[in-house]
């Protein structure tokens, strides 16, 4: 339990453990990024959370493979008290292999985390476990059942039968405000899916995209960078329902005046003075 | 504790949405805005509808009841309620109802009732969509697309009828309420304010991608529009940002608008690969993708050159190093060896740096002076002026120095710069087209200086064989656009009023190409000369003539497909009558006036052509081809000769009833050749025993007399018919 990557299973844990050894670099090796953006690895407890409201933006978090930085982003958004989900645009879950050409794959929607935990820890416990992968499957496998494919998501459509995910509370119906991709790629596949699925809920949705190397040093930052921008998004759309009745209709100005929709394009570009090596893109689409 | 019901309530139907229905007539008492609820619950209720019509869990005819039940809550939602969270819910959810009540009002025709609700509740939203903050409007955005969705026509596929799709197709044309043309105009002047959006203020991003985004699916369920969404997009700047201020929200707008609008595009191109490959849109939209990648490109090198300049100091160092940043460092002037002792070559004179290699390269190595030509332009666009210019003080030192020191010699003539850069001592790189295009631009003014008037050179004149070379290579060349042209197909001829050769189709050419063949170069030849001109085709080695080329062109044209091209062949050869009908009448007025008349042959190039064209032809007539018939009676003038031409095809039997009718049909309908046909007949009768029996009965008609004679005064054909048919028969017994 020292990894701080499963700090968010066990809160109960929160002796401010000194720093990991770093797990061996992943493939392919990265260098550790070049700074850190004062983000300091504090327990869980010490970092900011959504007030407990009645009112909470939904969110939904996307990369390749609904492994790392999709799940490491869930995590951190649920821990901060927020509705989420998560995806992956992938057409196969891919996890590094015993080679670069023989990666292991997986179906969506169908394997759960831990058989494929299994599977790997049979295959070659030693290296799976020495490239972090055991560890990133173990985390996962806390948060929800098993990876999904964005494309294959209907929007609108109750997701009672995952009470058990972290983050639920508040996805019940199946929709969100807004999504969060890990990579551009991911980003484009999700407004095509979007224009495929037609728009007929005639729901806005916020699409961003941070992006984020595909390592778990990188997942890591990247969640805590999402986690800031997912909160003040929802303290800014907070703000929106408070004014409210003819006060807030007619009067008032500036920020206070401005609704939540018309604020995303400031706070993202706060967001991005506060952190510059997470390159962001976001649009406004439709369910 | 409305609240808690609420809930339940919610909580229920998102189990199994067949509650849905049940719920409703609870609910909606207790949501409206005149229930007295409090505003929280309001915004429950706004959303929960939003959420209930936009739930995929249950079918569009199972909410169409029910969206008629809460019509006049959104109403009230929209036109008393001054909450932004309660008035986005009821524009999302007014954006899934206005379909349904639509298909509602399509069947139902007399619930005025419902529909005038759900107008007031359209022109409400379109009220707001210009004023309301930016996070209203785009839910007025994708009302209106609703809106222009189902006010235009849909695809009316009978094999996959899609009952789902509700659009303008549904619409019967004489509906008391829904007029077909109202509604279609609405939705296109709709659609044309949501395009609007997109070319218009980019600092609000929010509505320019919201609009973008929701253009994808009208492209795909209404192609009827699509075009027109798809020009829109394509006539539009999503880099417009860029010329303001780069605020980081700027370049986050920007990006915003340039990645949905990639986003957009790449989705139609994608459908378009599955479904129509070869859209000509599709090239036009990788235009534009590539074109907007490069920009973008652009603009963040320019961004990225403002960068503040490193803070080294940069002035007057390593000049290799420092090059680009522009610091003026004053290149050492190059030494220059001074001149041997003696008399000095111009060579040696002019060679500024002897250790260059393009000091020894001999200029005379190139034979052709186009080459030296070719290479000389691009070497002196690409001269650094100032090198020049130092070359130039060099030789000038130089040749000061020796005028000086010698007595009185000629001196050197004045190099033009050509021959000095000759000897340019620097190597050039090549350069890219940019740079060059650079130096296009600003190389104007150096050219100036010389303003003396350059003439080229008259070239050479053409030998005659080489005019003839060059003639047949544009004659070729027309034939080949003919050939082209023919594809195209015919289009409707203008009668009297039709200018030949005005309309550049294949006809207009093919007129171009007989007249040309027949009177361009009439008068040109020796008078003398057109005595032999029957027997010019077979002496056509030295023939400087072009006309003769272009009539084997347009012969082998009409052969190779005689049977739609009669057409050619008649206008071709009327063209020749023509011409030689007019030369004949010259001549004759001319010969009157001249003592020494010069005859012109009775039969010109008329005659020569036609004749040939039906020996190349009638080998290839089949039996069947009524074409022949249609050609003969089309000729503009026929002879003995022509005529007799049938007779030749007549010896294949097959064809012999072939023959005869067009023997017929020019005894029939040209009266001034009856009487060659007749005998042409007489003749076929005689000589040919198998087209016998169909000459006699055209003779027995046409002139009986001649069959008379055939059985009294040359008895012996009639005779030998019979012998034949009496050998045939000996002959069989024979075998027998």
């Amino acid at each position: 339990m020292s990894d701080p990557r499963l700090r968010g299973r066990a809160p109960a844990q929160q002796q401010p453990a000194l720093q990991p050894a770093p797990p061996p670099p992943p493939p392919p090796p990265m260098e550790p990024p070049a700074s850190l953006d004062g983000a300091n690895d504090a327990a869980p407890s010490q970092e900011p959370q959504a007030v407990d409201s009645d009112f909470k933006l939904k969110f939904c978090t996307v990369c390749a493979s609904n492994q790392n930085r999709s799940m490491e982003a869930h995590l951190q958004l649920a821990a901060a008290n927020l509705p989420t989900i998560s995806f992956g645009t992938g057409s196969l879950v891919r996890l590094p292999g015993p080679s670069i050409s023989q990666p292991n794959v997986y179906k969506f929607n169908s394997t759960t985390y831990s058989a494929i935990h299994q599977e790997l820890a049979q295959q070659n416990t030693q290296l799976y476990t020495a490239n972090g992968l055991l560890n990133m499957l173990g985390r996962n496998l806390q948060i929800k059942g098993y990876p999904e494919r964005f494309q294959d998501w209907v929007p609108g459509k109750p997701r009672l039968e995952h009470k058990d995910d972290q983050g639920y509370a508040g996805t019940e119906s199946g929709v969100v405000d807004v999504i969060i991709t890990c990579e551009e790629r991911c980003f484009d596949a999700v407004l095509e899916d979007l224009h495929n699925k037609g728009g007929r809920m005639n729901k806005p949705v916020h699409v961003f995209n941070v992006d984020i190397r595909d390592n778990h040093e990188e997942a890591l930052v990247g969640g805590k960078g999402i986690r800031e921008l997912a909160l003040m998004l929802n303290e800014a759309a907070a703000q929106e329902m408070e004014i409210h009745g003819a006060s807030g209709w007619d009067s008032g100005g500036g920020n206070a005046r401005a609704g939540f929709d018309e604020r995303v394009p400031d706070i993202l570009a706060a967001w991005q003075e506060k952190w510059p090596n997470l390159p962001a893109i976001w649009s406004l689409a439709w369910f | 504790m409305t609240n808690t019901h609420l809930k339940h309530a919610r909580d229920l139907a998102l189990t199994d949405s067949k509650y849905y229905p049940s719920l409703m007539p609870g609910v909606l008492p207790l949501i409206g805005p005149n229930s007295g609820a409090s505003l929280d619950t309001q915004r429950f209720g706004a959303d929960f509808l939003a959420e209930m019509f936009a739930s995929p869990m249950w079918s569009s005819e199972a909410k169409q009841p029910i969206a008629l039940l809460v019509l006049d809550t959104l109403k009230c939602y929209l036109e008393e309620v001054h909450d932004r969270a309660i008035v986005k819910g009821a524009i999302q959810a007014a954006a899934s109802v206005y379909p349904l009540v639509y298909r509602h009002t399509i069947s139902d025709p007399n619930d005025m009732q419902h529909w005038k609700t759900m107008t007031e509740i359209k022109s409400n939203i379109l009220n707001r969509m210009n004023t309301a903050p930016p996070g209203i409007r785009i839910c007025c955005v994708k009302f209106v697309q609703q809106v222009v969705l189902v006010q235009t026509a849909g695809v009316i596929d009978p094999r996959r009828p899609d009952h789902s799709d509700i659009s303008l197709a549904l619409v019967p044309r004489d509906h008391p309420l829904l007029t077909y043309v109202q509604l279609e105009a609405e939705g296109q002047g709709l659609l044309d304010r949501l395009l609007d959006i997109i070319h218009g203020d980019h600092s609000d991003a929010l509505l320019v991608t919201s609009v973008l985004n929701s253009l994808g699916v009208l492209m795909h369920r209404r192609p009827v529009s699509a075009n027109k969404i798809l020009n829109s997009v394509l006539n539009f700047n999503p880099l417009k940002l860029a010329n303001s201020p780069m605020t980081p929200k700027n370049k986050v707008n920007m990006k915003a608008i340039e990645r949905t609008t990639r986003a957009l595009l790449v989705n139609v191109l994608k459908r378009n690969g599955v479904e129509r490959p070869n859209d000509p849109n599709n090239g036009r939209i990788q235009h534009f993708l590539e074109r907007m990648h490069r920009m973008r490109q652009d603009i963040i090198e320019e961004a990225s050159r403002k960068r503040p300049a490193p803070s080294e100091p940069t002035d007057g160092l390593d000049a290799a190093k420092r090059q680009r940043l522009g610091a003026h460092v004053p290149t050492p002037p190059t030494a220059t060896p001074s001149l041997p002792p003696g008399p000095v070559s111009y060579r040696q004179l002019f060679t500024v740096d002897p250790e260059n290699a393009a000091a020894n390269f001999d200029v005379k190595m190139f034979q052709d002076p186009a080459i030296v030509a070719q290479i000389l332009i691009p070497v002196l666009q690409s001269v650094d002026e100032k090198k020049l210019l130092d070359a130039c003080n060099v030789v000038r030192s130089r040749y000061l120095a020796l005028s000086q020191s010698m007595p009185r010699q000629p001196p050197p003539p004045a190099a033009p710069p050509v021959d000095e850069d000759e000897y340019e001592p620097d190597d050039y790189e090549p350069e890219d087209e940019e740079q060059l295009a650079n130096r296009l631009d600003s190389v104007g003014d150096l050219a100036h200086p010389t303003p003396t008037a350059y003439e080229l050179p008259k070239p050479p004149p053409l030998t005659p064989e080489e005019v003839q070379q060059h003639g047949e290579l544009a004659v070729r060349r027309t034939f080949g656009m003919i050939n082209e042209l023919e594809e195209k197909g015919k289009g409707t001829k203008g009668g009297f009023n039709r200018l030949a050769g005005s309309d550049y189709g294949r006809d207009a050419w093919i007129t171009i190409a007989a007249r040309l063949a027949s009177r361009a170069s009439v008068g040109l030849d020796d008078p003398y000369d057109g005595i032999n001109d029957e027997f010019a085709v077979k002496s056509v080695k030295g023939n400087l003539s072009i006309s003769d080329t272009i009539r084997d062109l347009l012969y082998d044209y009409v052969i190779r497909d005689w049977k739609k091209r009669i057409d050619v062949a008649v206008s071709w050869l009327n063209e020749e009558w023509y011409n030689d009908t007019i030369l004949a009448q010259s001549a004759k007025s001319s010969s009157k006036a001249s003592t020494n008349g010069v005859s012109i042959p009775q039969k010109g190039n008329y005659y020569r052509c036609a004749l040939r064209l039906l020996d190349g032809l009638l080998p290839y007539v089949a039996p069947s081809d009524k074409g022949l018939i249609r050609l003969y009676s089309e000729l503009p003038a026929v002879d003995y000769e022509i005529i007799a031409k049938v007779k030749k095809m007549a010896q294949d039997p097959e064809r012999v009833s072939l023959a005869t009718q067009v023997l017929q049909y020019l005894h029939m309908f040209r009266p001034p050749v009856k009487d060659i046909v007749v005998d042409v007949t007489a003749e076929l009768w005689r000589e040919n025993d198998r087209a016998k029996p169909k000459a006699g009965a055209l003779l027995k008609v046409w002139k009986p007399e001649i069959l008379q004679e055939g059985t009294s005064g040359e008895g012996g054909e009639g005779g030998e018919v019979k012998t034949e048919g009496a050998n045939g028969v000996t002959e069989v017994q024979a075998v027998a």
